[in-house]
C-alpha cells in the first residue's frame, strides 16, 4: 500500500525520463567517484614514481649483515618509508653483474670489492622532498652508512614533474565534477520546467509551491544519496577487481585491500555527502530558477 | 458562504464590468450566464481567490480572499475545485495521471484508494475504463466530464465550472445536471459559468433570476436530502459518487 507523496512528484508523473535522466547522471558519478577513488588510492603519479624510484644508503665495506639488517629495520619504521630492504654485498655483486655484464675480472681472485647497501622505497604520499629529507636526516648519523643516493638534481626535476602531473591530473577530476555539476543543473532545470502544468495544477488547489518545493528537494536528496551511493559502491568494486587482476592497475592506482584505508574512507564518505548534497541544492536552484519567490 | 460586494474587473484597458454583487451559500447551485468574452472566465478566477478584482471584494466565510490572510486565501483554494474551460492535457498525458495530480493535492490517498475512486468517478461522468486513455485524444465533452471527474476526487467543498455544460453536450445536461445538484444536495457549493442557461433545466429554476452587469444569474433548486432511513432502504451508493437519472 503506497501513497503517493510529493518527495516523488517528478517520478510519479515523469517516470520515464526521470528514468533515463538518472542513468546518466549514474554514469556521471561513477566516472567521477571512480576518478577520484584512483586519485585517492595512487596520488596522481606517487604510487608509480615510489615503485619506481630508491633511495640507496650505502654502508662501508666489511658492515656485518646483521647491523646492515638492523639499520634496514630502523629504517623501515620511519614514516615516510614503505620498504626497507637491506642487500649483502654478494646480492650488490650479483645485480652490479646483471647491469654490466662481463665485468666479473673486477672480483678477479680478492675479495668482493663491492659494500651492502640498503634500498628504501617511500610512500606514495611521501614522495617528495620531505620525505627524502626525512629518510636522509635519518641516514646521515649513522657512522656505517657511507654515502646516501637519492638521485640528486635529476630527482629535483622529477619531483617538479611529479608536481605539474599530479595538477594536471586533479584539474582533470575537477572538470569531471564541473561536467557532473553542469549536467546536474540542466537536468534539474528541464526537470523542473517539464513539472510547470502540474506544479500551477497544485497551487491552483491550495498546494503551497514552498511545500511542493521542500518536498522536492529532500525527494532529490535520498534519490541523489542512492545514486551516489550505488555509484561509489561499483566504482570501489571497479577498483578492487581491476586492482586484483590487472597489474599495470596495481602499480600505477594501488592494491585493492588499502580501499578500506581510513585515508580512503574518510574522502570517499566526504565524495558521497558532497555528490547527495549537490544533487539536493541543484534540484533547488531548478525549482528557483523555474519559479521565482513571490512570482 | 461565497459573497461577492461590487466586484469590479478591468481586463485590456476597458472596464469589463462593476458593481457585481453574488451570494452563493452553503448546498447552492448557481449558473452566471454571460455573453461571450463578458469576463466569465475572470469572475471565476476572481470568485476563487486566483485574481484580485479592480475594485470590490470577495468574501468567504466572513473573511476577504484578497484583503485577509493569505493562509485563508490558500485554504480556500485547497477546499474548492475548478473545471476549466478545457483540462490542460500535455501530450501523452493519460487520465490517471490527472487523477493522481488530484491525489497529490489531497494528499494521504493510497494507490488502491485512488484506483477505487477513479474508476467510480470516470463510470459517474459516462468514462468507465478510460483510466488509460490520452486526454489529448478524448473528445470536447469527455474532456469536460474527465475534468469534473478529476476535480471530484479531492470532495471539494465549494466547486467552479466554466462552460462545463456547453462542453459536455447537450445530450448529458440532464444527466449533468442530475450529478451536479446531488452534490449540491451534499452542501456543496456550485458556481457555474455558462453563455447561456440550459434548456433543460429551466424547470430547476428556484427562484427568479437575478442581473448582475452584463450576466444573470440563476439559482437551481437541488432536490431536498432524502432521509437517512430512505437511502438505506434504497442502497444508494455515497452520494458523491451518486448520479440521479
Amino acid at each position: 500500500m503506497s501513497v503517493p507523496s510529493l518527495w516523488w512528484i517528478d517520478w510519479s508523473l515523469h517516470g520515464g525520463p526521470m528514468r533515463r535522466e538518472t542513468a546518466g547522471r549514474f554514469l556521471l558519478c561513477f566516472l567521477a567517484a571512480l576518478y577520484f577513488l584512483a586519485m585517492l588510492l595512487s596520488g596522481g603519479v606517487n604510487r608509480f614514481l615510489s615503485g619506481q624510484y630508491t633511495i640507496s644508503a650505502i654502508l662501508h665495506v666489511g658492515v656485518p649483515d646483521e647491523e646492515g639488517t638492523g639499520i634496514a629495520g630502523k629504517v623501515a619504521a620511519l614514516p615516510p618509508v614503505r620498504e626497507a630492504q637491506y642487500r649483502d654485498p654478494e646480492q650488490a655483486w650479483a645485480e652490479f653483474l646483471a647491469a654490466y655484464p662481463g665485468l666479473e675480472l673486477l672480483r678477479g681472485e680478492g675479495e668482493n670489492p663491492l659494500p651492502g647497501y640498503v634500498e628504501v622505497r617511500l610512500r606514495p604520499g611521501w614522495m617528495s622532498d620531505e620525505g627524502i629529507a626525512v629518510v636522509r636526516s635519518a641516514l646521515e648519523p649513522v657512522s656505517q652508512v657511507e654515502k646516501i643516493l637519492t638521485g640528486g638534481d635529476v630527482m629535483q626535476n622529477l619531483l617538479r614533474m611529479k608536481r605539474w602531473a599530479n595538477a594536471l591530473l586533479w584539474a582533470g577530476f575537477v572538470l569531471v565534477c564541473v561536467v557532473f555539476l553542469a549536467f546536474l543543473v540542466m537536468q534539474e532545470k528541464a526537470r523542473a520546467t517539464r513539472l510547470l502544468p502540474e506544479v500551477s495544477f497544485l497551487a491552483s488547489r491550495g498546494v503551497p509551491e514552498g511545500q511542493i518545493a521542500s518536498s522536492r528537494t529532500a525527494g532529490a536528496v535520498v534519490a541523489g544519496g542512492f545514486v551516489a551511493l550505488l555509484a561509489t559502491g561499483l566504482a570501489c568494486a571497479a577498483l578492487f577487481l581491476a586492482a586484483r587482476h590487472l597489474p599495470l592497475v596495481r602499480v600505477t592506482v594501488g592494491s585493492a585491500e588499502e580501499l578500506l584505508d581510513a585515508g580512503i574512507l574518510l574522502p570517499s564518505c566526504l565524495f558521497l555527502l558532497c555528490a547527495v548534497m549537490l544533487q539536493g541544492l541543484t534540484s533547488l536552484s531548478g525549482w528557483r530558477a523555474t519559479f521565482p519567490k513571490g512570482r | 458562504m461565497i459573497e461577492a460586494f461590487r466586484v469590479g474587473a478591468v481586463s485590456r484597458g476597458r472596464t469589463l464590468w462593476e458593481g457585481v454583487d453574488l451570494a452563493a451559500g452553503t448546498g447552492e447551485l448557481w449558473v452566471v450566464a454571460g455573453p461571450p468574452s463578458s469576463g466569465k472566465t475572470l469572475l471565476l478566477h476572481i470568485l476563487r481567490g486566483e485574481r484580485r478584482p479592480d475594485s470590490g471584494d470577495v468574501v468567504v466565510d466572513g473573511e476577504s480572499l484578497y484583503r485577509g490572510s493569505p493562509e485563508h486565501n490558500r485554504r480556500f483554494r485547497a477546499l474548492s475545485g475548478v473545471v476549466p474551460e478545457l483540462l490542460p492535457a500535455e501530450p501523452g498525458k493519460t487520465l490517471e495521471e490527472m487523477f493522481l495530480l488530484s491525489a497529490l493535492a489531497l494528499g494521504g490517498v493510497t494507490d488502491e484508494e485512488r484506483r477505487a475512486r477513479m474508476g467510480d468517478l470516470l463510470s459517474l461522468v459516462g468514462l468507465t475504463g478510460a483510466e488509460n486513455v490520452v486526454v489529448s485524444s478524448l473528445s470536447v465533452s469527455e474532456r469536460a466530464r474527465a475534468a469534473l471527474a478529476v476535480e471530484l476526487f479531492r470532495s471539494p467543498r465549494v466547486l467552479f465550472l466554466d462552460m462545463f455544460l456547453a462542453h459536455a453536450g447537450r445530450e448529458w445536461a440532464d444527466r449533468m445536471g442530475a450529478l451536479l445538484r446531488a452534490l449540491a444536495r451534499e452542501e456543496k457549493t456550485i458556481l457555474m459559468m455558462e453563455r447561456r442557461f440550459p434548456d433543460e433545466w429551466q424547470a430547476q429554476i428556484a427562484s427568479s433570476s437575478l442581473s448582475a452587469g452584463p450576466f444573470t444569474l440563476y439559482r437551481v433548486a437541488a432536490p431536498p436530502r432524502a432521509p437517512k432511513e430512505k437511502e438505506r432502504q434504497s442502497q444508494a451508493p455515497p452520494v458523491s459518487g451518486t448520479a440521479e437519472g
